[in-house]
């Protein structure tokens, strides 16, 4: 049996981890069940933020927060314009997939071509600043991103319930054309929610590049323990990527201290039809 | 106010609506009564801007809606109670009401208007922040035509507002309908129960078979041989 400190610092570690599978859920989530899009290329887009941002700190020297600055609008605008494509060629949720397949292999290639396929690692003033908290080790990066999560999904939530434009949204999700009878432009919602979504996936980009090693192949390394995470959480529930996250993330870790890590991805996805046989039963 | 010149609606290659005119004045309280499948719903949403017209005209005022985005009828002040309610059953009542004031012209005095609902329903004060979807069918058509009130609008499109509501409920909602419309809001009323109708409308039309079938004052209908046995199970 391990030592109480080490099964605490598994707890930790399972957190910061979930925090990020939250975080690259919460814009998935939203689009997917708000939009209706099931947009693979979050993924790549995502990593294509880590290495922007990767660039941006090792080539140019910037503070890895400060790379924000450029990645937020710069993603907004790509998701933005992605669904206005998607829009144009009125691409149904089953094609959604096959097309962001698609485009995730094109940024794959973009990423290999420009970055190589080699091993990246982000040297940042942030990177080996570490705390201790009692017995235990708290990564400055890992705290970073747990805290982005939290404010990131809190936002989208207070947004979605508190604002016109939010409510407006879950509005036109639930019957569009009634919505539009109200005076709400779904088609121009559409765009800012996407646009917010790839936001957000640069944002997660940045914690990547942070806790990190960069290689391109890396695109597919969580795509199933996020869509996990995103089912987990509810489609379009802006808390609940968060959530189903870190009690994911919790799990995970544990089972990797206390049998080995090969036993991981079970868990997540006997969590994941555990909640989603109770789910069915309340339908 | 609202006039209809000759609109034709399809779904697919199948017209629904024939070259249907139609004017509602300031103030009116105008039924559409018909058989099933006459075409009264799709009359009703084509102008709220669901529907959209393939040849004819919607004039506002003499402003054309029909080249207009759906999401702008509004804007013309029109307001619609749709067909079996179609609330937003995820959201609360009080978010229902206030999305129903999205439109910028209605938003000033949104809290006010909310009273106004208030009052006219009391019934939906204790349940302002359950989910509509849990609501009853009578609370839940309350909703419904408090979200239209909501959008401050010149001209109601009430769809059917007594399906499925119990008798004592389909009294107390004529007689909403009827108060809203004292209030200076022309009401275009579409109802399967054409007594009722026929009794709160200054004016009607009958649609059938996606034509207009005829026109006149409530008691002028009521006097015709075809709409008494058609309509009123008289044989």
């Amino acid at each position: 049996m391990p030592s109480f400190t080490l099964l605490a610092q598994s707890v930790l570690s399972g957190i910061f981890i979930g925090a990020l599978y939250g975080l690259l859920g919460l814009g998935l989530s939203l689009t997917w069940g708000m939009l209706r899009q099931i947009n693979l290329a979050h993924f790549a887009l995502a990593f294509l933020g880590a290495y922007l941002t990767f660039q941006l700190t090792h080539g140019a020297g910037w503070d890895p927060l400060a790379t924000l600055l450029v990645v937020v609008p710069c993603f907004f605008l790509l998701g933005a314009s992605m669904h206005w494509l998607f829009a144009r060629f009125a691409i149904t949720p089953f094609n959604s997939l096959l097309v962001t397949f698609g485009l995730t292999v094109i940024v794959e290639s973009l990423i290999q071509w420009i970055w190589t396929a080699d091993q990246r690692l982000m040297d940042s003033a942030y990177g080996a600043v570490r705390f201790k908290l009692g017995a235990l080790y708290v990564p400055l990066p890992e705290l970073l991103t747990l805290v982005l999560a939290v404010a990131l999904s809190l936002a989208a939530w207070a947004g979605l319930r508190y604002t016109d434009l939010g409510r407006a949204m879950r509005a036109a999700a639930e019957d569009a054309p009634i919505a539009a009878a109200f005076g709400v432009n779904e088609r121009s919602l559409s765009l800012l929610l996407s646009g917010i979504s790839a936001a957000f996936a640069g944002v997660a980009g940045l914690c990547i590049a942070l806790s990190f090693t960069l290689a391109p192949s890396q695109i597919y390394a969580w795509i199933g323990v996020v869509f996990a995470v995103v089912m987990i959480g509810g489609l379009g529930n802006p808390i609940g990527p968060l959530v189903a996250g870190i009690v994911i993330g919790i799990s995970e870790s544990l089972t990797m201290a206390l049998t080995s890590p090969a036993w991981a991805p079970l868990v997540s996805f006997s969590l994941l039809i555990v909640v989603l046989l109770a789910r069915a039963k309340k339908i | 106010m609202l006039e209809l010149d000759r609109i034709q609606v399809s779904y697919g290659a199948a017209p629904a609506l024939w070259e249907v005119s139609l004017a509602i004045g300031a103030g009116e309280l105008v039924c559409v009564v018909g058989p099933n499948g006459a075409g009264k719903t799709t009359l009703i949403n084509a102008i709220a801007g669901l529907n959209r017209v393939r040849n004819g005209r919607i004039t506002m005022d003499g402003r054309d809606l029909t080249s207009l985005a759906p999401h702008c009828y509004c804007d013309e002040g029109i307001a619609i109670v749709p067909e079996s309610r179609r609330l937003f059953t995820g959201m609360t009542v009080l978010e229902n009401l206030e999305l129903g004031s999205y439109r910028l012209a209605a938003r000033p005095g949104r809290a006010q208007s909310v009273e106004r609902v208030l009052n006219v329903f009391p019934a939906l004060r204790e349940r302002l922040h359950a989910a509509a979807g849990t609501l009853s069918g009578g609370q839940q058509q309350m909703v419904a035509i408090g979200r239209a009130l909501m959008a401050k609008p010149r001209l109601l499109l009430l769809d059917e507002p007594s399906l499925g509501l119990a008798p004592s409920i389909v009294l107390e909602m004529f007689e909403v309908i009827r108060d809203i419309n004292a209030g200076g809001v022309a009401v275009l009323l579409v109802e399967q129960n054409v007594a009722m109708a026929l009794e709160v409308a200054t004016r009607a039309y009958v649609l059938e078979e996606g034509r207009i079938a005829g026109e006149g004052a409530p008691s002028a209908l009521l006097a015709t041989p075809h709409i008494r046995r058609a309509y009123l199970g008289e044989r």
